[in-house]
């Protein structure tokens, strides 16, 4: 690569070109092309990375045999466990608790506290986490969440929005139960604390989202899930629940019959293990980002790896809707240091617009996210229409100089702090200059199985937010997400504290359903090397692995 | 769609056009590989010299180098603070502070994460507390220590005015306080580096928190609804439309009516 | 005329009464004091290490901003920062002489705060009462609608107006700044020698005892020399004198309780402002039932 020669954050020949977006902002301000009929959607939807051919398979073995699954998700389905009863021994437990939660995000942290409000005592809670607490796809939810709250909008509504947004795939019960429990989730923030983003008349303010056929979003600036989280994760301080970092669960263990009673935890520092018991497991481990499904960029942060799908999975749970994934249709495409970061639909619900190299807008900036996603993956590798990078990646325009037209002057310093930080330590003066966006792996559309209690299929284990599935069928919409972390991170901690409370007891811990499982494996040719979890991605540097050596 | 693009998608290969798109992202979800760099920076991690490309940020810069992290990395976007670095330059006086996952390497940079902060946090019922400026003393009584010597605002990443909002809150101005410290990711480099010991980042929590509950009252429409709601007024519509089947769904989605803007 | 003001810490909460009426009297002499944009904590006490010079940083910060008030364009011109807390007063200008004598000194400040510009040493710190001085106390007299006929006050200056010496506003032996003051205001002023004693500053913090029992001297004084309420201008001392009381009457059952006021309630009420701006509710001995015996509320003066 040459020296190149950059102006306002951009190589010189990126500028160039982005001067026809400026040219032909006048003329967008009016014009904005309509949303596309169901027809055309299909037609368009062919190029999206999850209906494009390639990149699934069948899943070989377990209860969901026979369903399509990502090859990355299926390979750690089909794999051997880390550990064995041979190689450690589970025969008494370093930890016993009535409840052990294992994932701290949103849906984690919001379990153990209603599972304390529900009475179970806070140092019979434990929350086992893979990295800090808080380290998660939580933490970074940008546009917001939602909730029917407004005069106009109504529970069955949003029940309507989300099963058109899920392609009519959702559970019914389970998304009943995320509708009706909405707007008491935005009251409990409020008591919380949280700075929900209000009017000056003291109302929320509630933007657009793809697919809401109202204003529905409720947010804190551009930094909704860190506030949140933040709020959250200080209540759980306040209340002393149990909480351990940098230990994740790599196996849990059950009592031979279909009961999860406990799990095996990893040090990731030290590499010593731990045994953990108790009488209720509810499992929060989020998504599975990091595991770059077809070779995408992702949102997702470092330990999104599908640990959960993998330990309910050997466990014995059902799983559900595995075969689809979320692209998030703007992702960073430029600079390299960003690529995959996301770039909330916020942004377009505040008028910025999708434009191609010619300075034209080529798609209805609100459209559902898999057909706003093929749509500039179509304007990119079809009609040839994007912009390349000095890396060899394509994308299109993001128009967010648009914003401040449409909202002021100002705005996008106000409600889009952390994003416009961002681009600054860049160079990129996103109020000035367009940005450049490409599709990007988001989220896990479908997980374990639940009822409207967070159960699932199996005796003793709950799921509740991203790995769980059911609730947004085979797509989520923007905002249900988080929402979905906080409705059945609730109702999870207070059916499991039920359970505790109703006199249940501590089934014994053994690794038994490893045997049945590794029968299969074997039968099934899976090679021997394949082990999950893999708990964190691989980003080394291939010279340095080439050369390391293993000593201690 | 016009007729000559629909057939050029209906021939064109769609695996390979995802084929495409996974070899131009390869940099960036498996790592660099040294041959396609033309750019080097030497940094120092923790003293030692590593030549690094100089693309990269400290946290994959350090991941190039051979380091598997267990710690000190998150989100790897800016939100968590889990990658709190502090360096200096060759030749430079000035220490300075950095999220790793979004500070650019540059030569000659000698760099140590900090990857935790011992800090005490109260414990305290939201609910129960008056909105006051006494609540932020009974808790953090040395905020009285501040000398507003400003080293928590050449420290914090984000480019917050700590020292102001520290300031706002000891004359109890929570508007203030919770507005200069909103974006705080709580990396914990100020009160690493606070010379009068205040936990910065805890005391904005509480702040914010307070501000949040009591600077203005629920909304009206929430709490509205929630008086729907415990009075049944959605229970004949859900039970209704939780039983559709697909196609009366469909329909009816189809014919949804959207809000005006 | 617009002038910097620095409020201070306690004037944003346990003195915001001291603020209330200062703004409010000032506004009638034609002062509009305008606050600091931004502005930190003083440093509280001016710090007497030699080598502690990172205590003096708040002080000079301070300082700086005033600079960058004229830079604005907020004020015109004008350089003299004015402050109502004796504490904050003496802090701050103890700071600005050391910074003017000592350009060592200077220099290494402005170094460590190199996000700041540079301190250059022209701004003049004020008391209120030496502001009113400058503008004169006949004028003060013309805005009084209300006087304060028959109440007899005892003007209390402690230590942090008067010392040391190259700060203080007033004469540290027989300071009169006040007793004109309360002269254009109509009241009867009771001079006695306790007026500058020391109330006994942030011991009260570690003990009260020590404190109450000052202040049980300092109060039977002036009660003795006929006074009906003091006058003074800061809040630590207004703490240390009026809520005490509690502890003074717990060991001396039979002390009569005196009421405490900022000068600028005195001001506020001899304006004939609404006792709004007085908040009395923040003081710990109610002013009002004297007050009212003395017929200055109640009648129709009042705004
Ligand atoms: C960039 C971004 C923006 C988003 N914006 C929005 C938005 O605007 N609105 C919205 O509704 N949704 C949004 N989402 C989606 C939403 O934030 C997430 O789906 C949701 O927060 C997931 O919460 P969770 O608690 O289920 O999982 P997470 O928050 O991911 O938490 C899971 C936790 O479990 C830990 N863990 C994983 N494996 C193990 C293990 N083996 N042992 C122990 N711990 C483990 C992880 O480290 C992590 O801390 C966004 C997501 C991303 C990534
Ligand atoms: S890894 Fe989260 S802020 Fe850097």
């Amino acid at each position: 690569m040459a020296e190149l020669e950059y102006i306002e954050g951009y190589p010189a020949y990126m500028h160039e070109l982005l001067q026809r977006v400026h040219a032909s902002r006048e003329k967008r301000k009016t014009y904005v092309p309509e949303a596309m009929s169901m027809e055309e959607q299909q037609k368009v939807l062919k190029l999206h990375p999850d209906y494009a051919p390639g990149g699934k398979r069948n899943i070989s073995v377990g209860p969901n045999k026979g369903d399509v699954a990502p090859e990355p998700v299926a390979d750690l389905l089909e794999a051997y466990p880390l550990v064995g009863s041979e190689e450690i021994d589970i025969s008494s437990a370093d930890f016993d608790v009535d409840i052990m939660v294992i994932g701290g995000g949103l849906a984690g942290t919001a379990a153990a506290i209603w599972a304390n409000i529900q009475g179970v005592p806070a140092d019979r809670i434990l929350l086992v986490n893979k990295l800090r607490h808080g380290d998660a796809n939580s933490i970074m939810a940008e546009g917001g969440t939602q909730a029917a709250d407004r005069e106009i909008d109504s529970l069955d509504r949003h029940y309507l929005d989300s099963m058109g947004g899920g392609h009519f795939t959702n559970k019914p019960d389970v998304l009943r139960g995320l509708v009706e429990d909405a707007p008491f989730v935005m009251h409990w923030l409020h008591e919380l604390g949280a700075m929900i983003d209000k009017n000056e008349d003291g109302t929320f303010v509630e933007k657009w989202g793809g697919g809401t056929s109202v204003r529905r979003l409720h947010s804190c600036k551009d930094y909704t899930g860190l506030e949140e989280f933040r709020v959250i994760r200080d209540e759980f301080r306040s209340r002393k629940i149990g909480c351990i970092e940098h230990y994740p669960a790599i196996e849990l263990l059950t009592d031979g019959e279909g009961t999860v009673t406990g799990a095996v935890l990893y040090n990731l520092e030290t590499g010593e293990y731990k045994i953990v018991q108790a009488k209720a497991t509810i499992l929060a481990t989020g998504g599975f980002g990091r595991l770059h499904i077809r070779g995408f960029p992702t949102t997702n942060h470092y330990g999104a790896t599908a640990d959960g799908l993998v330990l309910a999975y050997r466990a014995g749970a059902k799983l559900r809707d595995t075969d689809t994934v979320q692209y998030h249709p703007t992702g960073a495409a430029y600079p390299i240091q960003i690529v995959g970061y996301l770039l909330t639909e916020k942004l377009r619900s505040s008028g910025a617009q999708p434009v191609n190299v010619d300075g034209d807008s080529f798609v209805f900036p609100l459209e559902p996210r898999d057909v706003e996603a093929s749509a500039i993956i179509r304007e990119c590798y079809v009609r040839d229409k994007g912009i390349e990078t000095p890396t060899g990646l394509r994308g299109v325009w993001l128009d967010t100089p648009m914003i401040e037209v449409k909202n002021g002057e100002g705005y996008i310093k106000k409600a889009f702090p952390g994003m416009d930080r961002m681009f600054s330590r860049y160079d990129i003066d996103m109020t000035n200059n367009p940005v450049l966006v490409f599709p990007t792996l988001h989220y896990q559309n479908g997980g374990v199985e639940t009822d409207p209690q967070g159960r699932t299929t199996l005796d003793g284990l709950w799921v509740a937010g991203e790995v769980s599935g059911g609730v947004h069928g085979k797509n989520r919409l923007m905002g249900n997400s988080t929402l979905d972390t906080m409705v059945y991170g609730r109702r999870s901690g207070m059916s499991a504290a039920e359970y505790v409370k109703g006199g249940a007891e501590q089934g014994k811990l053994t690794l038994e359903h490893q045997t049945s499982y590794v029968k299969m494996l074997k039968e099934a040719d899976v090679p021997p090397e394949r082990r999950s979890p893999i708990l964190l991605p691989e980003y080394r540097g291939k010279e340095a692995l080439a050369r390391m050596i293993d000593v201690f | 769609m016009a007729s000559s693009e629909e057939s050029a998608t209906k021939k064109l290969d769609l695996q390979k056009v995802m084929d495409r798109i996974a070899e131009a992202s390869k940099q960036v979800v498996s790592g660099v590989e040294a041959g396609t760099v033309e750019n080097w920076v030497t940094i120092y991690i923790m003293g030692r010299a590593y030549q690094v490309p100089a693309d990269l940020t400290i946290l994959t810069a350090m991941e190039y180098a051979g380091y598997k992290f267990v710690r000190g990395v998150g989100c790897r976007q800016g939100f968590c603070g889990a990658c709190a670095t502090l360096y200096r330059k060759e030749g430079e006086y000035k220490l300075q502070a950095g999220m790793a996952c979004q500070t650019r390497v540059e030569d000659g940079m000698y760099l140590v994460q900090i990857p935790f902060t011992p800090a005490e946090k109260p414990s305290y019922d939201i609910a129960e507390l008056d909105y006051d400026v006494n609540t932020l003393f009974e808790y953090y009584p040395e905020l009285a220590r501040c000398v507003s010597c400003n080293t928590c605002t050449k420290a914090c990443p984000q480019d917050l005015e700590v020292m102001d909002y520290v300031q706002a809150g000891i004359k109890g101005d929570f508007g203030d306080l919770a507005e200069e410290s909103f974006d705080c990711i709580q990396c914990g480099l100020c009160a690493i580096r606070c010379p009068s010991e205040i936990v910065q980042y805890n005391v904005a929590q509480l702040g914010r928190r307070l501000y949040g509950r009591y600077d203005s009252p629920e909304p009206e429409h929430l709490t509205n609804r929630l008086e729907e709601i415990d009075e049944g007024k959605f229970e004949q519509a859900l039970d209704e439309i939780t039983s559709l089947g697909r196609e009366e769904l469909e329909k009816m989605y189809a014919e949804r009516e959207r809000e005006q803007e | 005329m617009k002038v910097p003001y620095y409020p201070g810490c306690t004037l944003k909460t346990k003195a915001a009464n001291f603020e209330t009426s200062a703004l409010a009297v000032a506004e009638r002499l034609g002062i509009e004091l305008v606050e600091l944009p931004r502005w930190n904590c003083c440093g509280t006490v001016y710090s007497l290490a030699d080598d502690d010079l990172i205590h003096h940083v708040a002080a000079v910060r301070n300082l700086i901003r005033v600079q960058e008030m004229n830079a604005q364009g907020l004020v015109d011109d004008e350089y003299r920062l004015v402050t109502l807390c004796s504490m904050c007063f003496n802090t701050l200008k103890q700071a600005n002489v050391r910074m003017s004598e000592n350009p060592e000194d200077l220099e290494k400040i402005n170094d460590l705060m190199y996000l700041e510009d540079d301190y250059e040493g022209r701004v003049e710190v004020k008391h209120l009462l030496e502001l009113v001085d400058e503008l004169g106390f006949d004028k003060v007299e013309e805005q009084v609608k209300n006087p304060l006929e028959g109440l007899r006050i005892a003007p209390y200056y402690g230590c942090m107006l008067l010392r040391p010496t190259e700060v203080g506003i007033d004469d540290p032996e027989d300071p009169q700044i006040q007793t004109r003051m309360l002269e254009a205001l109509g009241a009867e002023k009771i001079e006695n020698p306790y007026r500058k004693v020391c109330c006994g500053s942030y011991q009260t913090v570690q003990d009260k005892k020590v404190v109450s029992n000052l202040a049980y001297d300092i109060l039977t004084h002036a009660r003795n020399a006929g006074a009906d309420a003091i006058s003074l201008s800061c809040p630590l001392c207004a703490f240390n004198l009026d809520s005490r009381q509690r502890e003074i009457k717990e060991d001396h059952p039979s002390f009569r309780e005196i009421p405490v006021f900022y000068f600028t309630q005195l001001m506020a009420m001899a304006f004939g402002l609404s006792e709004d701006y007085c908040g009395f509710d923040l003081n710990y001995i109610d002013p009002e039932p004297l007050l009212s015996a003395k017929g200055i509320i109640g009648g129709s003066n009042g705004e």
